[in-house]
């Protein structure tokens, strides 16, 4: 039985695109064979997160026309067996994706026996942000710890549960919260919301925190998924996001306030 | 969300349905987007007793998919033709308990207008044209339940009913009932109330964060106002002009 998750936000830049490389290596890296799509069509991306964009022949547009297999278009990970991206078209634009086109692409990744497709969806409420969540059973929504952010997690929760085909067909889109970039030391200083506020705002379950570390740059700019890097405590927040998915119960991490600003309080209270 | 849409059958021509219907969703095509529809033939069930194939009800289905409407049941059919009905593959409702069916069947079949008229919500209430026999018919408030969080951007309208939420709404949500509205969760949108100006509407949360509150055309911001029942249980009505925040208790 295969799954199509779809990674999205509404907002532009808290880290879809990020999180959809990590997640999808960490699906693989555990066995599941996975394929990652990207649907920003005109500014594709994740094959530079994942550091294949030298490989990219035929692109996700391509084989929704028919100018290519699937086979031919999607690119093998070299460092996590298991794991395929189908990249998007940098030449066109999302008006190139067609519902159908679509739902044969992942009618046909599912009878390639892909456990896992996961879609990341460009920022946005328009077109590219509705095909990658139409088709999706589960849906990851990635938000910053700021207001703009959760407010239009909301809104794209909103047309996930009123828009979707598993909607228009009477289901639900199961629900998870993935919160980005998350500093404990700058909501502790009151600058940034608490998880606890965003999950009351959203009121939907919290699968994961990724705290805000140098190392997601570098991973990205390097073309490394940073669940690759076990050094880094966003790479093993990342791998803990996937373990919960995969049903096991994982307490969360790096959500302690840093030494000095402890050794301040404790001089304080102590 | 569980918006309910009953169509009165009129007449038995699936086109002419479809166009009235087709017209009626072009008038507000999001509000009427995928919703629910049920199927009543109170009106044309004479003519289907004479005639049991009269009404293609696959057709009719087809038909209605097409409009954007998703098909979920028929009601007030005749018994005989329940299997011909499922075999349409259609839900058979129960006939709504205040309902003045019978008067109906025999006042209408002679009428053979071919027309079709979309309502939403409120199971009793019927279309206005059949005045004479309907005029005495009890006007019972239905109500709506929305079970899942109202989230931004969302509109969610009760027609002619009571509206419960049993989750949060969010702001920049706007939920409209024209009767009462009672949000077991913290309200953080719009909220309007009594929208076709029933004044005795009323507005029920446990936690009173929204940004607007409207009882029959009455508006204020809440932050606007002085209350001191922000982000507490209360109770929103109307006193003559003035919106009462009162406790809830």
């Amino acid at each position: 039985m295969s799954k199509v998750i779809v990674v999205t936000s509404g907002k532009g830049g808290v880290g879809k695109t990020t999180s959809s490389a990590a997640f999808a290596s960490g699906l693989a890296s555990q066995g599941h064979k996975t394929a990652v799509i990207d649907f920003d069509v005109g500014l594709r991306n994740l094959d530079l997160i994942m550091g294949v964009e030298r490989r990219v022949v035929y692109d996700f547009v391509n084989v929704i026309n028919g100018e290519a297999t699937l086979k031919q278009a999607l690119i093998k990970d070299k460092r996590v067996d298991n794991l395929y991206i189908l990249p998007a078209s940098q030449t066109r634009d999302k008006d190139a994706l067609t519902k159908e086109g679509v739902e044969s692409v992942i009618e046909e990744l599912k009878k390639e026996g892909f456990e896992y497709i996961v879609c990341d969806s460009p920022a946005g409420i328009e077109k590219g942000a509705f095909m990658a969540l139409y088709f999706a059973d589960e849906a990851i929504v990635v938000t910053n710890p700021e207001v703009s952010s959760v407010r239009d997690s909301d809104r794209i929760l909103g047309i996930l549960q009123s828009r979707s085909k598993a909607a228009e067909e009477g289901r639900t889109v199961k629900e998870h919260l993935l919160i980005t970039r998350y500093s404990p030391n700058r909501v502790e200083g009151g600058d940034m919301l608490s998880k606890d506020d965003i999950v009351e705002i959203l009121s939907v379950p919290l699968i994961g925190v990724i705290p805000e570390s140098e190392s997601v740059l570098q991973a990205s700019n390097s073309g490394n998924p940073v669940i690759l890097d076990d050094e880094s405590e966003a790479g093993k927040a990342y791998m803990d996001v996937v373990r919960r998915f995969l049903g096991e119960d994982v307490p969360l991490r790096f959500m302690q306030v840093t030494e000095e600003k402890k050794g301040f309080f404790s001089k304080l209270f102590g | 969300m569980s918006m309910l849409n009953v169509l009165l059958l009129e007449g038995l021509d699936i086109e002419a349905i479809a166009a009235e219907l087709q017209k009626k969703h072009d008038e507000a095509p999001q509000f009427f987007m995928q919703s629910p529809l049920i199927v009543d033939c109170s009106q044309v069930a004479g003519a289907l007793e004479e005639d049991a194939s009269a009404l293609d009800f696959a057709a009719l289905k087809a038909a209605l998919l097409q409009t954007g409407f998703i098909p979920v049941g028929v009601r007030n059919a005749p018994a005989a033709l329940n299997e011909t009905v499922a075999q349409g593959g259609w839900a058979i409702m129960r006939t709504a308990p205040s309902s003045s069916a019978s008067t109906n069947t025999t006042a209408d079949a002679k009428d053979s207008q071919q027309a079709s008229d979309v309502e939403n919500g409120n199971e009793s209430k019927q279309s206005a044209q059949d005045d004479a026999q309907q005029i005495k018919a009890p006007q019972t408030m239905s109500s709506m339940t929305i079970e899942r969080p109202v989230r931004s951007g969302q509109q969610i309208y009760a027609a002619n009913a009571d509206m419960t939420i049993l989750a949060p709404t969010s702001a920049g949500s706007e939920v409209v009932a024209d009767g009462s509205i009672h949000v077991y969760g913290p309200l953080r949108g719009r909220v309007l109330a009594g929208a076709r100006g029933n004044e005795s509407a009323r507005i029920f949360c446990q936690s009173l964060q929204a940004e607007l509150i409207a009882i029959a055309g009455r508006y204020q911001l809440l932050d606007e106002s002085d209350t001191e029942l922000k982000g507490k249980p209360a109770m929103i009505r109307l006193e003559g002009e003035k919106l009462i925040i009162e406790p809830l208790v």
